[in-house]
């Protein structure tokens, strides 16, 4: 039997959101972190 | 320089002369990796024989449930992301000039070049019809609709924009400069394609599992597969990089000199550091992904642990350990983080491809040892072409440095 | 619908179900798509349908009084081109025929990459011998796993119901339609078979389910199935889903061109601004 029910495909878009936003800011400080060497040859 | 016509056929005698005495092997023939992989060949290639005369079920476990198995999901799919430092490195040194990764160019092109000949060479050994494999390249009906078509088809011109792109080194060996230069001059042209190439077929193998889906455990399957493949394909092939070049400089060593191994060091960090952005990026693909398909369900399961296993244990940390790497400056751990990469890569791929393929079905696939012999022997035979090659053309060394092909010692040369 | 049309269609499909065919009074236009309704209220587990089937493929012949075969379910394989299982449900004993769902859009077909799967105009989807490489790719994308590869000799096929193709073009019905003694089978065009089957559901609401299975799976398939259980009591997969399988790769398939047309430009431009000096890219020889 085939039921309809309440289908929401944007459901995770909030949290997608979120994630992206903390990665860009995760990105920034990642590559500041590499650019700059704890020793120096 | 004009060439009369003798003067080119006595050219040629010269060019085929040089090639036929360079045949003989240089070096000891009795070194522990020539013990192993002699018997192993030849094993493999008594396998193959059994496997042409009495079939593929002969020699392998593949069923009606399992098509694919080790020689397509580790020989194809998992070697194709391995050979992902061609493309890579070729885009960062001629692409965007990107003078310092010079040195290694040559000898990643090389080992792309190998690869993909010979793991193309091994999925026509797992073909059921090979007598029929010209087929969708001659036109008898192609399949613009199959995923497989464009992937065959792209392997077959990146092999050819490969060839472009090693040629120089041959002309440069066969001491044939004109034609070096020609060659040369062609060398942006075969990057920019074969790039562009990488990238497509990159992302179509993923592809070809995307008619699979209720076949593949939903942990593993999503839409943006092909992405997920093509971005780890950038830090796999880096990755290779780092253990290719490694093993080389130790091992060819005497082709390198001081200064040499200390910019090594340099274009080793240097490549770490993109290996640690790749992943970085990729393991937040992996978590939109995640949360996109609402996977957080499915982690209590077997399956879930393995998934947390590939996705925490082998990206999650080989990318933390880049990132240690890079920062401290050790090449060391960047070494051990490069392998931990790959097996990351190794796991995807075969998970993918073969592990979590049907796994809701009562049987299970293993591969046969005599999958995994011939395996191995594709693997030799591909470690023995790039050993040849580099003792002979200017790939690690500068042409320069290489005997004349004129000389009179050139037999003697060890 | 009102009462003289179901009249008439109930007329019509009770002549028709003495001929094992849909509704003859309208001709199949060439162009629809066909296939084969399988109502398994009435399938009694003879495997007549096996037998015929081997007989008209030149494969073994199942031995049914003797090999025990409804004992557990079987799959096809590369010598049966259909199987029938017994499954014990809510409602007793159901027999279930398995075989290619020739659908509409096949996963095999698109999958193939020298059209050797191929759908015919008409609706079978066949396998051409000479342009086969063997690459399986079919039996990947399957998502009823139906392709069979003989694993066993150095030149195999692929193997699995053709819906008798050779037969359809000589006029005749498929082998296993012909030898079914219950009129499980009914052949026809899709959507002829569609109307006979919503009439059963309709005359007999407590007998089936309401639902025909084939309807939209996987965008739609040519052999559909009634049932008096829900279907994964009888061994159907319903997570399948609707959309035709070959759309699973569409977006990727019209971005290689894209990629084709944009990457090399964007490369050649980064490479021009990359150029700061005319240094050639691999030194000339002195």
């Amino acid at each position: 039997m085939e039921t309809y029910t309440y289908v929401n495909i944007f459901e995770t878009k909030g949290l997608e959101y979120l994630l992206l936003i903390s990665f860009l800011v995760l990105f920034v400080f990642l590559v500041r972190y590499l650019s700059t060497p704890a020793h120096k040859r | 320089m004009t060439q009369s016509p003798t003067g080119l056929s006595a050219e040629v005698r010269r060019v085929l002369r040089f090639v036929v005495s360079e045949l003989w092997p240089k070096g000891p023939l009795l070194t522990p990796f020539n013990l192993i992989s002699v018997p192993v060949i030849l094993l493999g290639i008594g396998i193959l024989v059994v496997r042409f005369i009495y079939g593929l079920g002969a020699v392998t476990n593949l069923s009606q449930s399992y098509p694919w198995g080790l020689w397509i999901g580790f020989d194809v799919v998992t070697g194709v992301a391995f050979a992902g430092g061609a493309y890579v490195l070729t885009f960062v040194v001629y692409v965007m000039r990107v003078e310092k990764y010079h040195p290694i160019v040559r000898a990643t092109v090389l080992n792309g070049l190998l690869a993909y000949m010979f793991y193309a060479g091994a999925l026509v050994l797992d073909l059921g019809r090979p007598w029929n494999a010209p087929n969708p390249i001659i036109g008898n009906s192609f399949g613009y609709n199959s995923v497989l078509f464009l992937v065959c088809w792209h392997f077959m011109l990146y092999m050819m924009a490969e060839v472009v792109e090693f040629s120089p080194v041959v002309a440069e060996w066969l001491g044939l400069k004109r034609l070096r230069n020609i060659l040369s001059s062609l060398t942006l042209a075969a990057v920019i394609f074969g790039v562009t190439l990488s990238m497509l077929h990159q992302a179509g193998l993923a592809a070809l599992f995307l008619m699979a889906k209720p076949k593949i455990h939903p942990l593993w399957y999503s839409e943006f597969m092909p992405i997920l493949f093509l971005v780890s394909s950038i830090y796999s092939g880096l990755s290779m990089v780092i253990l290719e070049g490694t093993i080389s400089h130790r091992v060819f060593s005497n082709q390198l000199d001081a200064a040499k191994h200390h910019q090594f060091d340099d274009m080793l960090l240097g490549l770490g550091k993109g290996a640690a952005i790749t992943m970085f990026v990729y393991y937040f693909f992996k978590a939109l992904v995640f949360l996109h398909d609402r996977q957080w369900n499915l982690l209590g399961s077997g399956w879930g642990a393995w998934y947390l296993f590939e996705v925490l244990g082998c990206v999650l940390v080989p990318c933390v350990m880049y990132i240690v790497a890079v920062r401290t400056r050790s090449t060391g751990l960047l070494r051990v983080a490069a392998i931990w990469a790959l097996i990351g890569i190794l796991l995807n791929r075969l998970n993918t491809s073969v592990f979590v393929f049907n796994w809701q079905s009562a049987h299970h696939y293993y591969p046969s040892w005599q999958e995994i012999v011939v395996t191995l022997t594709v693997v030799f035979v591909e470690i023995w072409a790039f050993r040849w090659i580099v003792l002979r053309m200017p790939v690690l060394r500068e042409a320069h440095q290489l005997p004349h092909p004129e000389s009179p010692v050139v037999a003697a040369t060890a | 619908m009102d009462r003289r049309s179901f009249l008439k269609i109930s007329a019509a499909t009770g002549i028709a179900l003495a001929a094992k065919e849909a509704p003859a009074k309208e001709a199949v236009n060439p162009e629809e798509f066909i296939g084969v309704l399988v109502d398994t209220t009435r399938c009694i587990g003879c495997r007549s349908c096996e037998r015929a089937c081997s007989v008209a493929h030149d494969l073994p012949v199942p031995d049914i009084e003797k090999d025990g075969a409804l004992a557990r379910a079987r799959d096809t394989s590369d010598t049966q081109f259909t199987v029938v299982n017994r499954f014990a449900t809510s409602k007793g004993e159901v027999f279930v025929k398995k075989q290619c769902m020739h659908c509409w859009q096949p996963a095999c077909g698109a999958a193939c990459l020298t059209n050797a799967m191929y759908k015919t105009r008409s609706g079978p989807v066949i396998w051409r011998p000479g342009k086969c490489i063997g690459c399986r790719f079919c039996m990947v994308s399957c998502p009823f796993d139906m392709p069979k590869f003989e694993y066993n000799t150095w030149n195999p096929r692929l193997l699995k119901c053709t819906m008798c193709a050779e037969r359809l073009e000589q006029g005749k019905r498929p082998a296993c339609v012909d030898a079914c003694p219950t009129d499980a089978l009914l052949f026809g065009s899709k959507r002829q078979l569609m109307e006979v089957a919503r009439v059963r559901i309709y005359n007999h609401p407590e007998r089936y389910v309401h639902k025909v299975y084939g309807e939209y799976e996987v965008g739609g398939t040519g052999w559909l199935y009634l049932s008096p259980v829900p279907f994964e009591e009888i061994g159907f997969r319903t997570d399948l889903g609707t959309t035709p399988y070959p759309e699973y790769t569409r977006p990727f398939l019209y971005a290689v061109p894209l990629a084709l047309f944009g990457l090399p430009a964007l490369l050649l431009g980064l490479n021009l601004l990359a150029n700061n000096d005319d240094t050639p890219l691999e030194g000339s020889e002195s």
